[in-house]
């Protein structure tokens, strides 16, 4: 990361536009854009746009970096456009596109139905052996901190979609499940309230499945989460291996409903787990 | 699964394989080992067929160790030798961690992030000496009669 | 489980390759190293044929045959499903490599036996 210099400077901002209502081929405009410190590309586009070009399309929301919206591929890299300081970048010029390997609805704007898609065939839920339990709860289901922290860092997926643009299977393979949906998948497989590696088996275990993935990290390396989906597909291998030689995860081992008062008696024994801010 | 959302195709195609943004080098090992493995399937074939030869006899046999020992093979032979060891090296840092090994253990994310990619950077390192260094001692096969 | 069990024999075949190739290379291109002869000697016909002659050998030979065809023919397969085909070019890559598999190792080992069998002069 650069140095970010103090004084506001004029920047040429280089965008692909695309409009599906002229029939032509995407081509790039160039923008000057006046950069403070703090400035983010997405408020460099909102400038753009209020100043210079109000067609300019692309999708954002949260501008904080939670909802994932904002995914567009800036200097060669899949970024969050309100996450990503125009002056840490360090180059004059400032290159946004549409994230690559999704269909472009318009301008950046990608079409995002492919990541949800893939997300949904895998089965992104609970399977408890006790389906009614899950429907209809009468207590807890118990996960002491380290069950939690064998799929936590999983959980925190924001559906930004920057990983599918990152990995290199994806860019040839359209029925590749992907980066997202293969950690997410390991997420549930790994959660100890789970059962459905079986259920999940047939979408997972095809060709376009985790073992078209050869770890290139590309994707741990977008993602804005820290989710690391590469790490999470790895896993994901070594469950499915060691499930066809018979050592998977047992039914019976699955988390068990608990009355409260088996509840709070685990929260008793069990420590908090460790900070993770500084004092 | 519906395969043809709408909009304009920005998929990369097989140029994504070679490039597709600036990211670590594992991207790079992971295509080195692609073109690698294209180039030893290719040549695994090719060899078996070409020592299927010894049936046509041992003059046959002879004059095909006679071109084999000629400088042009003799380099083409050590290319191909760099290329096995790349592969074979690559290969056993992915068999470890393709199931799950040097990874370190999942925990809470905490910013800055660290990646498995980074964290088995140092596996990385030690086979890619490794590799260099039987590369540079393979080569001596160049000079042996 | 069927993808599955074709990856984890891919990974199988790793160290098979790595010992039996290994092995492979030294004697045909590092023999004065391992074997104190040259490597001209080690690839003359007689050497060939005396060395094809033990089971080991033979066995050793099958096996590295069937790893290194399996391994990379796999990895192949991968590389070419990668790429959008259509459900026939699909099944033509399945079935065109699995056959083009099966007749290389025929011939593999049809000439590992030949050696091993060969009787000199006839």
């Amino acid at each position: 990361m650069t140095t970010a210099p103090t004084t506001s400077r004029e920047l040429t901002f280089r965008v692909r536009r695309f409009d599906p209502d002229t029939g032509s081929a995407p081509h790039w405009d160039s923008y000057t854009v006046n950069v403070a410190e703090g400035m983010t590309v997405l408020e460099a586009l909102h400038q753009i746009k209020a100043e210079k070009e109000p067609t300019l399309a692309w999708r954002s929301s949260c501008r904080m970096g939670v909802c994932g919206s904002c995914g567009m591929f800036i200097n060669d890299l899949p970024r969050l456009a309100c996450q990503t300081q125009v002056l840490h970048l360090g180059t004059h010029v400032i290159t946004v596109a549409p994230l690559p390997n999704y269909p472009n609805v318009k301008d950046l704007v990608p079409n995002l139905e492919p990541l949800i898609e893939k997300h949904a065939a895998i089965k992104p839920f609970i399977i408890h052996p006790n389906s009614q339990e899950v429907d209809e709860p009468t207590g807890e289901f118990l996960q002491i901190a380290e069950e939690r922290e064998a799929f936590s860092q999983f959980t925190y997926c924001i559906k930004c979609g920057l990983c599918l643009a990152a990995c290199p299977t994806v860019a040839t393979d359209p029925l590749f499940l992907g980066p997202q949906a293969l950690a997410q998948a390991y997420r549930y497989t790994a959660d100890n309230r789970d059962c459905g590696v079986e259920e999940r088996l047939e979408s997972i275990d095809m060709f376009h499945g985790p073992y078209q993935c050869h770890m290139a990290g590309a994707c741990s390396v977008a993602c804005p989460k820290g989710v690391d989906p590469a790490f999470g597909i790895q896993l994901l291998k070594r469950t499915l291996v060691l499930d066809s030689i018979g050592f998977g995860k047992k039914k019976s081992s699955v988390a068990k409903v608990s009355p409260l008062a088996d509840v709070v008696k685990a929260i008793e024994e069990f420590a908090p787990p460790p900070r993770t801010v500084s004092q | 699964m519906n395969n043809k959302p709408t909009g304009y195709n920005n998929r990369l195609g097989i140029k994504g394989w070679a490039y597709a943004g600036r990211y670590s080098m594992e991207r790079y090992l992971y295509l080195g080992h692609r073109l690698s493995g294209l180039g030893l399937i290719a040549y695994m074939v090719l060899h078996i067929v070409e020592t299927a030869n010894r049936i046509r006899g041992e003059q046959a046999w002879a004059g095909l160790m006679a071109l084999f020992a000629s400088p042009p093979f003799k380099v083409i032979e050590y290319l191909l030798f760099i290329m096995a060891v790349f592969h074979a090296m690559n290969g056993i840092r992915l068999i470890l961690i393709e199931l799950g090994f040097f990874l370190g253990k999942p925990k809470e994310p905490v910013y800055p992030y660290s990646t498995s990619v980074l964290r088995h950077r140092p596996l990385t390192y030690i086979i890619m000496v490794l590799a260099g260094l039987l590369i540079i001692f393979g080569g001596s096969s160049m000079f042996f009669k | 489980m069927r993808e599955t069990r074709l990856w984890s024999l891919h990974l199988l075949a790793i160290p098979i390759i790595f010992v039996l190739l290994g092995m492979h290379l030294a004697i045909m291109h590092y023999a004065p190293v391992f074997y104190g002869m040259s490597v001209d000697k080690a690839r003359e016909f007689g050497t060939m044929i005396e060395r094809g002659k033990s089971v080991v050998q033979f066995v050793l030979y099958i096996l590295l045959l069937i790893a290194g065809l399996y391994h990379g023919l796999y990895g192949l397969r991968g590389i070419l499903r990668e790429l959008p085909l259509t459900p026939t070019l699909i099944k033509v890559v399945d079935i065109g490599i699995l056959t083009f598999g099966l007749l290389i190792f025929a011939l593999g080992t049809y000439v590992t036996w030949w050696t091993f069998s060969f009787k000199a002069g006839g």
